[in-house]
């Protein structure tokens, strides 16, 4: 319970700092919906209709008011903006009212709810390569130690952390979509094959950015476990290398793993900003970086909002997993 | 090892990027020989940037208002010549001394709804998108129409200077003369639209118009494309022989080009410098490559209120330091030098007048009529203080900044860049006080020299905190010009006034008048039928395609 | 263990050492043995019939850029300010990093300390629950104006976050361990405990953790020029020479080729050597 109430006060935290600080940012929004050469009176008209002529705390106030509320009609033209979230009894709604974007006009509730479950995709797709990768090659390097196929392949994968994702995305998307044609240039696709094909190189960016870190988990993690006295037990009744490898070693990395994944997944659920621009992926992220440069103040509290709870959300996950797996973490986290 | 090996594999892959990026051949035409109109396909391209709207009473933006035109027709239009000419309007007659304009409408017109244009539908879109609740950005052009004031006041329902005289016969009426009023006609707001439309903005309204395409359910993904199909009422009989276009948004430069090639877009425009370059220089692309319309003006707008460019002297330096033909350089393909006021394409434009010339020696002189003399061997004397000079990020002027900070540094002014965000920069370049000197830009709405001259330079634009004139710059005589301009009909003398405004400003510098930059648009050959029109992008009204069947690209891989 | 018994034994350590020292001796000594100024353009000699800059040559050995300067001087230039960047930044981190973890660690548990340990923990929870890009954004838009300093801040305020929790994580080890419950057994004051038994056995997981971070604060400065909140021009970055880069690969590849090779080389460099330092410092492996 004091967890969930932790979770949420980190979630309204972050929400009301980010708030505050996108109204403390220099820029008028209302200019940047109006364009550069608007006259004043019809920016005195565009301020109005996005409700940035009252004051900072009113609008701090209706932002509260709204974020989250019970709806006694749903109908309402007062919940127009709203993503309902849950159903209560006798025609009462608990809703979610993030408010309207001034640069899409619509509500940005609505806007992110469809484009979070692509970033997640996104995300969990970019995730999945990185583990594939990287256990793999740290497994392959943990059995042979020292050897120079070790160096070569923790060498090539920190090579993937080395360069700027925007340069990565270029060189895969020219090789593989241009010159080869495997794969789509760009863009999400209308079918679920078009998805998956359209993901993969974005998800191969992240993938190889990221791969290094799980590499390097999974190889320390292995080896300090198979020098371990039960695996050496094992080892000498008989059990075969690879048993003993997979057996012990990658379920003892498991946790490790797992808890690594999740806090990617966290830092990744606000999005991927440059591959998803590079490769026109519909998420969070290119959303996000737009908005804080057109000064769009409620989609970027709502980008925020979304991937602050899902870091919420993930961390409270990996714990349970944890405590599920090894159940000795318990006391020592209770301590 | 490995750090070798792998630095000459990273070696290699840039390498294979920069060597062998070489263009293929234009795709082929099906019927070279044919000029034939052909009816049928979807045109296809792409845009890096983004729209806002595609609803009329709210668009400001270049990309919406060419979207705008697909769906909307307007009274009148300028044509591929930027003469006006009647569109939904057969004929309009100019009354009263310049302050009634009549326009008598065409009885064939359908909206996309099936229902017949009258007017009455044009002077309720015009109410929709003048009034009061509308978040339209450039309502106030209209002021000038009889009872703006009372109608954006809320006092009266009704706009009462627009009279509907018949059911298609209609009237506008001016509080004074105004020869720069009927190019506004053309401008977004004034675009009739559907009666579904109502009386006031709404955001989910479901566009139409009587333009040649309209939108159907789902046609429009913000941030990703919109898809706008074949209008089988539109009022020109055959057209448009396309069957739809297909716009896609926030495309890179590198993924248009690669869509490009193999025919998955069939017009580019956003394309990198260097493929710009590529195209204009490869033989093979000569036919199918056109300089399209004037964008932008571009100067170094120079602060009249703020030291040291309240004096005219300073200003007339940095407008004769600066070498606009390095300017250039940075985009080759897209930006003109521009010594004055109004870019070349502008009608009424003297061709023969020289502006202001890039001269270093009349420079330094005039650095010591202001009383800074600067040395240019020793380096020595000049303004004595750095001024900051107010930039935005990753576009044509923060190269362009560096280039004026280098020429500026020869005539003694020492500059150093500040690079704030888009946002900051519009905020603080049109405050009072805040910036000496930064890179302006402007984009003609109409080619008429008033859309750019008055916004820029007449002391009316001067506002505190948002002051489109960013020079603050106040002259009662140009002021009574640009004035004047508005009353006078005669195209000739209103050209002599337009000449003579153009000199002060030249004379005065309130800018140092640099660039004008123009769009570079590349199709496929099978893209025919198009002509760049001097005002508008995508001019797609006409086009057909014409692709070959065979061995056309989707035949060559999976992708798509 | 010697120095050179570690390098021998330590791949990693011994490729990062040249690849940093490489990098570190060309932006030293680069601006001074550059033929060209790093900031006059040159169009009479650096531009091509083409209107395009001239590619590697004898005159300028790293080609020109869009405005026609020296590649060489430019990248040299922009390799002391990234070198700059990414070690002062980790050093904020680390040290700012290292003091809320330590103070975290050692406080937790205790009667009085659990509240500072957990309000230092939850505000590291908030931040860490930012999206790291957008905050990045909005606090270079605060600042208005990109310097050297303002970077600094920025990528520091956001770069100790990690730090705190793994350095908080070592600490909680280290303090229940009999020697310090000694030390603290015979009185001594908790600063001297802190600095003589806690500060040098968490110092190794620091550096370590602060070498491979300064990769990623110059990756971070790359990101955020590639999203326009960099450094103001004519100032050169990498990151703004790559993104710069980026618009004429087809056909000056050396604008791209350049600044990628030295970020990728340096990063991989600071890497290989953190990660080489681990090994020494934690020889499991």
């Amino acid at each position: 319970m004091g967890r969930l109430f932790w979770a949420l006060a980190v979630v309204f935290a972050v929400a009301s700092a980010s708030f505050f600080l996108l109204a403390a940012l220099p820029g008028d929004p209302a200019r940047i919906v109006a364009g550069p050469q608007a006259r004043p009176a019809d920016l005195v008209r565009v301020r109005k209709d996005l409700q940035l002529d009252r004051s900072i705390v009113a609008r701090y106030g209706l932002f509260l008011k709204k974020l989250v509320h019970i709806a006694g009609d749903p109908k309402a033209s007062e919940h127009a903006s709203c993503e309902r979230v849950i159903p209560l009894v006798r025609g009462y709604e608990l809703h979610i009212d993030l408010g309207r974007s001034y640069q899409h006009r619509a509500p940005v509730a609505k806007v992110i709810f469809t484009r979070y479950p692509r970033s997640m995709a996104l995300a969990i797709a970019g995730i999945v390569i990185q583990l594939l990768i990287g256990v793999t090659v740290g497994s392959i390097a943990a059995a042979k130690k020292g050897t120079w196929i070790d160096r070569f392949l923790t060498g090539i994968t920190s090579l993937g952390v080395s360069a700027p994702t925007f340069l990565t995305a270029v060189l895969l998307q020219y090789l593989f979509a241009h010159r080869l044609r495997w794969l789509p240039l760009d863009g999400f696709g209308d079918t679920f094959l078009d998805h998956v094909r359209s993901i993969a190189l974005p998800a191969l960016t992240l993938g190889l950015y990221g791969a290094a870190y799980f590499a390097r988990l999974t190889r320390d993690e292995l080896i300090t476990l198979m020098s371990q006295d039960f695996v050496r037990t094992a080892r000498a009744k008989g059990t075969s290398r690879l048993r003993a490898f997979v057996v012990h070693g990658l379920r003892g990395a498991l946790l490790p793993l797992v808890t690594a994944a999740g806090l990617e997944l966290g830092s990744l659920a606000g999005g991927a900003a440059v591959t998803e621009s590079i490769f026109r992926w519909p998420g969070l992220g290119h959303l996000g970086v737009e908005a804080v440069l057109n000064r769009d103040g409620p989609m970027v509290i709502g980008v925020v909002f979304v991937a602050a709870s899902t870091v919420v959300m993930a961390t409270a996950a990996i714990d349970i997993f944890g405590h599920w797996l090894h159940p000795l973490a318990r006391e020592k986290s209770s301590e | 090892m490995f750090s070798t090996r792998k630095a000459s594999l990273l070696f290699a892959l840039i390498g294979v990027l920069g060597c062998d990026i070489a263009l293929p051949a234009p795709l082929p035409v099906g019927h070279p020989a044919d000029d034939t109109p052909r009816a049928g396909g979807t045109l296809r391209f792409a845009s890096l940037g983004d729209v806002r709207s595609i609803d009329p009473a709210r668009c400001n933006d270049g990309v919406s208002s060419s979207l705008v035109r697909f769906l909307f027709a307007a009274l009148i239009e300028f044509d591929e010549q930027g003469k006006l000419v009647p569109e939904l309007a057969e004929r309009w007659e100019v009354l009263d001394g310049g302050t009634r304009f009549r326009f008598f409408i065409r009885q064939d017109v359908r909206f996309h709804d099936g229902s017949p244009l009258t007017a009455e539908d044009v002077k309720r879109s015009l109410e929709r998108a003048l009034h009061p609740d509308t978040p339209n950005p450039s309502a106030s052009y209209f002021r000038n129409v009889v009872g703006y004031d009372l109608y954006a006041d809320k006092k009266v329902p009704h706009l009462d200077g627009i009279e509907v005289e018949g059911s298609h016969l209609l009237s506008i009426r001016l509080t004074s003369p105004d020869a720069a009023f009927l190019p506004l006609l053309t401008l977004p707001p004034a675009r009739p639209v559907c009666k579904s439309a109502g009386a006031q903005f709404a955001d989910n309204w479901a566009p139409c118009g009587t333009g040649p395409f309209q939108l159907r359910d789902g046609g429009w993904s913000k941030g990703q494309f919109v898809r706008v199909v074949r209008n089988p009422m539109y009022f020109v009989p055959g057209l448009p022989h396309l069957d739809a276009i297909e716009m896609h948004f926030l495309m890179n430069p590198p993924t248009q080009r690669f869509k490009f090639e193999v025919g998955e877009l069939d017009f580019v425009r956003d394309l990198t410098h260097a493929d710009t370059i590529r195209f204009a220089r490869d033989r093979r692309w000569q036919d199918a490559i056109a300089r399209g319309p004037d964008l932008d003006v571009y100067g170094e707008s120079m602060n009249t209120e703020m030291p040291p460019f309240d004096n005219v002297e300073v200003r007339r330096a940095v407008a004769a330091a600066l070498d606009r033909k390095a300017f250039t350089a940075v985009r080759p393909l897209h930006l003109s030098v521009n010594t004055a006021t109004l870019p070349q394409s502008m009608p009424g434009v003297d061709a023969t007048f020289q502006g202001q010339t890039f001269d270093l020696e009349k420079a330094l002189e005039h650095m010591r009529r202001a009383g800074y003399p600067f040395d240019p061997k020793t380096g020595q004397g000049g303004y004595p203080k750095t001024i900051s000079y107010l930039v935005y990020p990753l576009g044509i002027h923060e190269k362009t900044g560096q280039l004026v900070q280098q020429q500026l540094s020869r005539i003694g002014i020492r500059i150093e860049l500040r690079l704030v965000s888009w946002a900051s920069y519009l905020s603080l370049s049109q405050r009072q006080g805040a910036v000496a000197i930064s890179p302006q830009g402007w984009q003609q709405d109409f080619p008429d020299p008033s859309g750019v001259l008055d916004p820029l330079f007449s002391s009316t634009s001067i506002n505190a905190t948002e002051s489109s004139n960013s020079a603050f710059y106040r002259n009662p005589a140009l002021d009574s010009m640009l004035a004047r301009a508005h009353t006078e009909f005669d195209p000739e003398r209103r050209k002599d006034i337009y000449r003579t405004c153009n000199r002060i400003l030249v004379e005065d510098a309130p800018w140092a008048f640099t660039t004008s930059l123009h769009s570079f648009e590349i199709r496929q050959p099978y893209l025919r039928g198009y002509t760049p029109h001097p005002v508008h992008s995508y001019n797609f009204a006409r086009t057909w395609l014409d692709r070959s069947t065979t061995g056309t690209p989707s035949s060559l891989g999976p992708r798509r | 263990m010697s120095f050179q018994q570690a390098l021998r034994k330590h791949a990693s350590l011994r490729w990062g050492i040249v690849l940093v020292s490489i990098v570190v001796l060309f932006s030293v000594a680069g601006p001074w043995l550059a033929p060209h100024d790093a900031f006059t353009s040159n169009p009479e000699r650096a531009m091509t019939d083409a209107l395009l800059p001239v590619g590697p040559s004898i005159e300028y050995p790293l080609g020109a850029d869009r405005l026609f300067r020296d590649m060489f001087a430019r990248l040299a230039l922009g390799g002391r300010l990234s070198l700059l960047i990414g070690i002062a930044a980790s050093a904020i981190a680390a040290t700012v990093g290292g003091l809320v973890g330590i103070v975290s660690g050692y406080a937790a548990g205790k009667k009085g300390g659990s509240i500072l340990d957990s309000s230092l923990m939850r505000l590291v929870d908030v931040g860490l629950s930012f999206p790291f890009l957008l905050l990045v954004m909005a606090i270079g838009a605060l600042l208005d104006r990109t310097t050297v300093a303002s970077l600094l801040v920025t990528l520091g305020v956001t770069g100790w976050l990690g730090t705190a929790r793994i350095v908080r994580a070592k600490t909680l080890t280290i303090r229940d361990l009999d020697y310090v419950l000694a030390a603290r057994a015979l009185g001594q004051q908790q600063i001297v405990i802190l600095w003589k038994h806690i500060l040098p056995n968490v110092i190794g997981t620091l550096l370590v953790s602060a070498t491979l971070s300064i990769g990623q604060m110059i990756l971070a400065e790359s990101v955020l020029s590639y999203l326009g909140v960099g450094l103001s021009p004519p100032t050169p970055t990498w990151g703004a020479m790559l993104y710069e880069g980026q618009d004429s690969y087809t056909l000056a590849p050396w604008l791209l080729a350049c600044p990628a090779a030295a970020i990728v080389a340096t990063v991989l460099g600071f890497n290989l050597f953190g990660e080489g330092l681990r090994d020494v410092l934690d020889p499991k492996g």
